[in-house]
């Protein structure tokens, strides 16, 4: 009797201890501080407690206590998810889209996924010194609609996004009213169900919409980028909802962008820019790289021109149409920024026919020569896009090189690609 | 059945600066004038320059210059600034 006693006790204990596992909790003891500490030893104590006495006490009551003090986030109480999604917009919580409802076993699920505990630091805005706890992204990733297994994408983006080169305050609070676009690499896209072909900038696929969305999120709700408060764009753009997307690794023999910088192969990674709108362009009537890349080329000198002159990382997002002839021709990503890098220039002389003829006497003359990069490493050139069409696009950057281009590997993803 | 949600924002942060008071006459004083980098704001702080030291008795101003008008000013100019008795930020465009 007694042993069948310490048997029941003992995998109640073991179903605890799993159960605390699941949700997150305390997997990761150096980011466990403060207030969390405190909880992390009480709970040491409870287990112990219990395993001395394996008696069998209600272990879902210290569960619920445990999980209830952890998560720091107020708690509102409503009548269902219509409910929810009207407190949210009424409060200014959401992009103007309806949010799903976070509720405290969704966040947790978030949590493991990305192997968080809720008071880890993912990032901290340094200009307003402003940090961003894992808590509040995944309260904010489960309203953009992202499922657990995003997490790890959402997290890295952010951080991201946190590095001193990108300048989130600058670019977030600009009148230039730039996006975040953000380019996923490695076996996390497969895992997740990302797209990088058909439509790729436009709707219907959860991974890529939902990600961008929580990235937005995060920055509406933790920093403040409200429009006409910390966000003070003119206009902004329509990837301000959210502008995230796979590169097309499958049907192209050229390096990911992750793998061009930095990240190791096979291993997952996200690039983050801060840029204006896509300006689209095609080119359909050619089988010469050069003449291919001349159209690109030609947007990339309109918008120094009509937009902005500063050189920085400017984005170039091929479809397999046209990548095929680049291929077929030999050419490596390499070539295409060496390409652009030389083509891509204007002369402050040009800037009189497009009605800004006021400022070519200035700086050094009308002779004086731009470049729309830095070095041909500026150019972050991505394969995606459906399979027919010679449509391609230039994405510029908000301000040159204000804010640069930043890449991470995404921590976790592989393990979690399959929840 | 009823439904539990988290609130997705934080509070403000906590202010630890306090306002500095304020001066009764500029007459005898130090001026920073904050350049943020931007096209224009030179000739418009050269102009704020006269009017100070011609109408208000401004005896030292002292020319600052954030490097990027979307970065913070460095921590050097920030270190000019607090030997000043007062600073305009000016935004040019």
């Amino acid at each position: 009797m007694l042993n069948s006693r310490n048997t029941a006790g003992s995998r109640r204990i073991y179903t605890g201890v799993r159960a605390l596992a699941n949700w997150g909790w305390p997997v990761r003891l150096p980011a466990v501080q403060g207030r969390e500490a405190f909880l992390y030893t009480r709970l040491r104590f409870l287990v112990v407690w219990q395993v001395s006495r394996l008696n069998g006490v209600k272990r879902e009551e210290t569960e619920m206590t445990l999980v209830q003090h952890a998560l720091q986030s107020a708690v509102y109480e409503l009548a269902d998810a219509l409910d929810a999604n009207e407190l949210y917009q009424q409060r200014g919580w959401t992009d103007g889209l309806p949010i799903v409802p976070p509720t405290e076993e969704h966040v947790r699920k978030c949590l493991n996924a990305a192997g968080l505990a809720p008071g880890d630091i993912v990032g901290v805005e340094s200009v307003r010194q402003r940090p961003i706890t894992a808590e509040k992204v995944a309260i904010n990733a489960v309203m953009a609609g992202c499922l657990p297994a995003y997490l790890p994408v959402v997290v890295a983006a952010l951080q991201a996004v946190c590095e001193e080169d990108f300048n989130l305050h600058g670019s977030t609070a600009s009148t230039g009213g730039s996006a975040q676009f953000i380019v996923v690499n490695g076996p996390v896209r497969t895992a997740i169900g990302m797209n990088a072909t058909h439509g790729v900038f436009g709707n219907g696929n959860r991974a890529n919409a939902t990600i961008g969305r929580a990235v937005r999120l995060v920055l509406i709700n933790v920093l403040g980028c409200i429009p006409g408060q910390l966000d003070r764009s003119t206009l902004g753009h329509a990837g301000k909802f959210t502008f995230c997307i796979a590169e097309d690794e499958e049907d192209s023999p050229w390096p990911g962008l992750a793998q061009e910088r930095g990240v190791p192969s096979g291993t997952s990674g996200v690039t983050v820019l801060a840029c204006e709108a896509p300006r689209q362009v095609m080119n359909e009537w050619t089988h010469d790289p050069e003449e291919i890349l001349e159209t690109f080329a030609a947007e990339m000198r309109h918008n120094m021109l009509t937009y902005s002159i500063w050189p920085g990382n400017y984005a170039l997002v091929l479809p397999k149409q046209l990548r095929e002839l680049m291929v077929a021709a030999g050419w490596q990503k390499r070539d295409i920024r060496e390409y652009l890098y030389r083509s891509a220039r204007v002369y402050r002389r040009d800037w009189a026919a497009v009605g800004k003829g006021n400022i070519v006497a200035r700086g050094g003359g009308p002779d004086q020569e731009f470049t729309a990069l830095r070095s041909p490493d500026d150019l972050l050139v991505v394969a995606a896009g459906g399979p027919a069409g010679g449509f391609g696009a230039v994405i510029p950057p908000w301000l040159g090189s204000r804010s640069r281009a930043v890449t991470r590997a995404i921590a976790g993803a592989e393990e979690k690609g399959e929840q | 059945m009823r439904i539990r949600v988290l609130d997705p924002t934080v509070g403000e942060a906590t202010v630890t600066a306090s306002a500095a008071a304020g001066l009764q006459s500029l007459a005898g004083c130090t001026v920073g004038l904050l350049d943020n980098g931007k096209l224009n704001v030179r000739q418009l702080l050269d102009h704020v320059e006269e009017i100070l030291r011609a109408r208000h008795g401004v005896t030292v101003v002292v020319r600052l210059k954030k490097p990027d008008a979307s970065r913070p000013a460095p921590a050097a100019v920030l270190a000019e600034m607090t030997e000043c008795d007062a600073v305009i930020s000016a935004v040019g465009d």
